[in-house]
């Protein structure tokens, strides 16, 4: 028996295992936005079809759901039907605005007339927004609760689920 | 249909691979012959298994049976044939059946060459591929199952993920990493054999040398291409990012390397056992803990397998794997009797044992920083990631110390050498080192670790080329045609030893090529509308124009672009974003336009159609290719040191090279002949 091969070894298997071991079952692609708890950052845009500039500050008072998107992305065609179908149910209670970005409003406009629409796109032509918001790839939606503060964040396409968990936050239940 | 047929397949497999594994140990207690040859039999069972599991889902996926789980995940009825076929590893519950099929004829071809020889230690290392054999056969069947029946399957799948698609290295890049990381199990059986007898032989080393050497080589161009599809797809400009994953191919490689060095001095002196063997169990051990890395979900990475629940699975065989080998090493280790003394000092195999040393701290500093952030997680709950400046701290060092011993551990003789020989040995490759950092420096290169990299490479270089030709000179000198001499030095005899020098060649070219690449390189992030010109390291990039095209599986911006240098167009580069229908953003691919002196490389960064403009980043990096052909070099060098040489061309053979120090032969080899 060679106690020095057994100890060097015990100690390296335990400290990689015990290691990893505490690894598991985090996700690191999670990262929490450093947005969270803050006030969401402003913005006044134009409206797809409408063309009046919409800022956040006018729907202070109520919750806002923001979802980012792009007429590009996959998942968002999967999600549309879901945020649709919610802000019409919810109707006045919650603001829902979709911010879209890296897009063209004639694309938009298409995807909204094909697709339907229940509350107002606004077009982030610079992705001034975007950046301002720490998107890294859409959908992503913010939270926000009626004092204009970020409650909440969701990566990837909603299901009605993640949205009401979400509301909850924000309508301070 | 399918997916039963898989299932009952991947039990037989499970049930095989056991009972092997069981019958395997059980014959190298009792030294049974017919023992073994019933554990071939088995070895050869599961072999045939795993061909016929992966067959049928490759029918499966061709002719997409939406029934069969895996085909309803990744497969596709819009994407292209060889998408398909290499969608077998695009996912989790598929390459973990690839490994298995590898696995599976690895076990067949290695027991297959060792079926006459080696009766000693064959029945345990045969206990050992089955047993590892047995815990993957597991996995198939349970966490990880790509034969699940689907009840009401789809008309269409989604297709595998975009970045498989993107590429024609992604179809290539896996299948290499899997045979150099699964191709670790046959020296690891090896390994464990000996350890079980407590004994390694001389004869033993040559199918230990052989299995490590060929998964060796394709980890190496593995790692490689990996590097190289980064650069290609993932458009900043880079080839290796120490990414936790790529970490994890490294790290193998590096006790990989080690050990095929420590075997080396094994097969010479009798000495370095303990090492050697730990060595290659540590290789394996590695290549256990990187497809936890990648298969859990633990870590953040492009190879973004998404979170399953085989991690826990795979924790669990590391643990129980690390756990044998410790319990083996520490009981075994010191059975193994040194057949020699290690000469201390300025000797060959001193340099061998530093080269060791510096290949295990090159191991323990990679392997701190990519776990590292798991530790500060568990400590203080926050997220960090350790990223280039630590690695190119550490590991900067380290590297120019072994390109230091490529160059003075060959130019050493064997044993204790006199103060007069040293210097000779020592002093006139100097020359070399100063002739290439003085061109460097011509050429403009300021950097202080880059400089002393272009003289360690000089250096080295006129070693080894010097070392490489040495038996043909020496032959000719003797008198020989030089035809004769030629065949002889270089691919007959002597084609070990003249291998082993072209990988050196080829090591050190990468070495330098890296430093040079990654300290002189010059970028530019610009604005460009059509009809637009801009002049980048001596190339004037113009702006054609911008398009949309559409593919089944994907839509596509280009942006085309011509090159010219001195009035002359080079080429036509056209840099795109892939939109895939599944993906949350684009995938760029940057273009490049490669010469032998560097790379000019286009990415875009954003497109806008309507205005016809592009903001695109232009990249200068000098010497990239380089890289890509040195490591196919150190392959093909890898190769040709395995393919065996006929002895009985050989007769009246007197040793012409370092004649003092006649090679290591163990005594009852002796007396037996």
């Amino acid at each position: 028996m060679n106690r020095t091969v057994l100890a060097v070894g015990a100690l390296i298997a335990l400290a990689v295992i015990g290691i990893l071991f505490l690894g598991l079952g985090k996700n690191p692609n999670q990262i929490e936005s450093p947005l969270l708890g803050r006030v969401a950052p402003s913005f006044a845009l134009r409206e797809v079809g409408t063309g009046k500039t919409i800022g956040l500050e006018q729907f202070r008072g109520k919750p806002v759901v923001l979802n980012f998107w792009a007429t590009w992305c996959g998942p968002c065609y999967e999600e549309h039907p879901v945020l649709v179908a919610n802000a019409r149910n919810l109707g006045s209670s919650v603001q829902f605005v979709g911010v879209v970005f890296q897009d063209t409003e004639e694309k938009i406009q298409r995807f909204l007339n094909d697709r339907g629409s229940s509350y107002p796109t606004v077009i982030d032509e610079a992705g001034k927004t975007a950046i301002a918001y720490g998107i890294g790839g859409v959908p992503e939606t913010f939270f926000l609760d009626s004092t204009g503060k970020i409650v909440g964040k969701h990566d990837g396409p909603l299901t009605t689920d993640d949205l009401r968990a979400n509301l909850a936050k924000a309508m301070g239940q | 249909m399918n997916a039963t047929l898989g299932r009952t397949i991947i039990l037989a497999s499970l049930l095989v691979s056991t009972a092997g594994a069981i019958i395997a140990f059980a014959a190298g207690r009792t030294r049974s012959r017919e023992g073994l040859k019933w554990a071939q039999r088995f070895a050869y069972a599961f072999a045939f298994l795993m061909i016929a599991a992966t067959a049928v889902m490759e029918y499966a996926l061709l002719t997409h049976d939406f029934s069969v789980g895996y085909v309803a995940q990744v497969g596709s009825r819009t994407v292209p044939v060889w998408v398909t076929i290499v969608s077998l590893w695009s996912s989790l519950e598929g390459s973990i059946l690839f490994w298995g099929l590898i696995l599976g004829i690895y076990i067949g071809i290695a027991t297959w060459f060792t079926r006459n020889d080696y009766h000693e230690y064959m029945p345990d290392a045969i206990g050992v591929w089955l047993a590892s054999a047995a815990f993957f056969s597991f996995l198939i069947a349970g966490p990880a199952n790509p034969f699940l029946s689907v009840a009401n399957p789809p008309l269409d799948g989604p297709g595998p993920n975009p970045l498989l698609q993107n590429h024609y290295l992604m179809a290539i890049h896996p299948p290499f990493l899997y045979l150099g990381y699964v191709g670790m199990t046959i020296p690891f059986g090896m390994a464990c054999a000996a350890l079980i007898k407590g004994r390694l032989g001389h004869g033993f080393l040559k199918p230990l040398r052989e299995s490590l050497m060929l998964p060796w080589i394709f980890l190496t161009i593995s790692i490689m291409l990996g590097g190289w599809w980064a650069y290609e797809v993932l458009g900043w400009g880079g080839y290796w990012a120490w990414d936790p994953v790529e970490n994890a191919s490294l790290l193998p490689w590096l006790t990989g390397t080690a050990a095929l060095h420590s075997m080396v001095v094994l097969e010479r002196r009798g000495i370095l056992k303990g090492w050697t063997i730990t060595l290659i169990q540590a290789t394996f051990l590695l290549v256990i803990l990187g497809t936890f890395m990648t298969r859990s979900g633990v870590f953040n990475s492009v190879h973004s397998f998404t979170q399953s629940s085989i991690g826990p699975t795979i924790l669990g065989f590391l643990a129980a794997a690390l756990v044998f080998t410790i319990a083996l090493l520490a009981t075994r280790i010191d059975l193994l009797e040194s057949e020699g003394r290690l000469e201390g000092g300025v000797t060959r195999e001193g340099m061998f044992l530093f080269n060791n040393l510096l290949f295990v701290l090159l191991t323990f500093t990679v392997l701190i920083g990519t776990v590292f952030p798991l530790v500060v997680e568990a400590i203080n709950g926050k997220q960090m990631s350790v990223g280039r400046p630590y690695f190119d701290r550490m590991v900067v060092p380290v590297g120019a110390a072994l390109l230091f011993l490529i160059g003075i551990g060959p130019a050493l003789p064997w044993g204790r050498a006199t103060r007069a020989q040293i210097r000779r040995a020592l002093l006139p490759p100097i020359g070399g080192a100063i002739l290439v950092s003085g061109i460097g420096f011509a050429l403009g290169v300021r950097n202080p670790w880059t400089l002393l990299t272009l003289a360690f490479g000089g250096y080295a270089a006129q070693v080894t080329l010097t070392e490489m030709w040495l038996p043909l000179v020496q032959r000719l000198k003797r008198g020989d045609s030089f035809g004769e001499a030629l065949v002889d030095a270089n691919l007959g005899r002597g084609r070990r030893r003249f291998a082993s020098y072209v990988v050196h060649a080829a090591a050190i070219v990468v070495i330098v090529a890296i430093a040079v690449s990654s300290t002189m390189r010059s970028d530019v992030e610009l604005q460009m509308t059509r009809g637009q010109a801009t002049t980048v390291a001596g190339y004037t990039v113009t702006l054609l124009g911008v398009e949309e095209r559409a593919e089944p599986h994907r839509m596509s911006t280009v942006a085309k672009f011509t090159v010219a240098k001195n009035g002359a167009q080079r080429a036509v580069l056209e840099p795109r974003m892939n939109q895939y229908m599944a993906m949350r953003e684009p995938i760029g691919s940057p273009d490049v336009y490669t010469t032998a002196g560097g790379d000019l490389y286009l990415s875009l960064m954003n497109v806008d159609i309507a205005r016809q403009s592009v903001g695109v980043h232009v990249i200068n990096t000098p010497m990239v290719v380089w890289i890509w052909i040195s490591v196919i070099m150190m392959g093909i060098g890898g190769l040709a040191a395995l393919i065996p040489h006929r002895r009985t061309a050989v007769t009246n053979y007197t040793p012409v090279v370092e004649p003092a120090t006649p090679r290591y032969v163990k005594p009852e080899e002796v007396t037996a002949s």
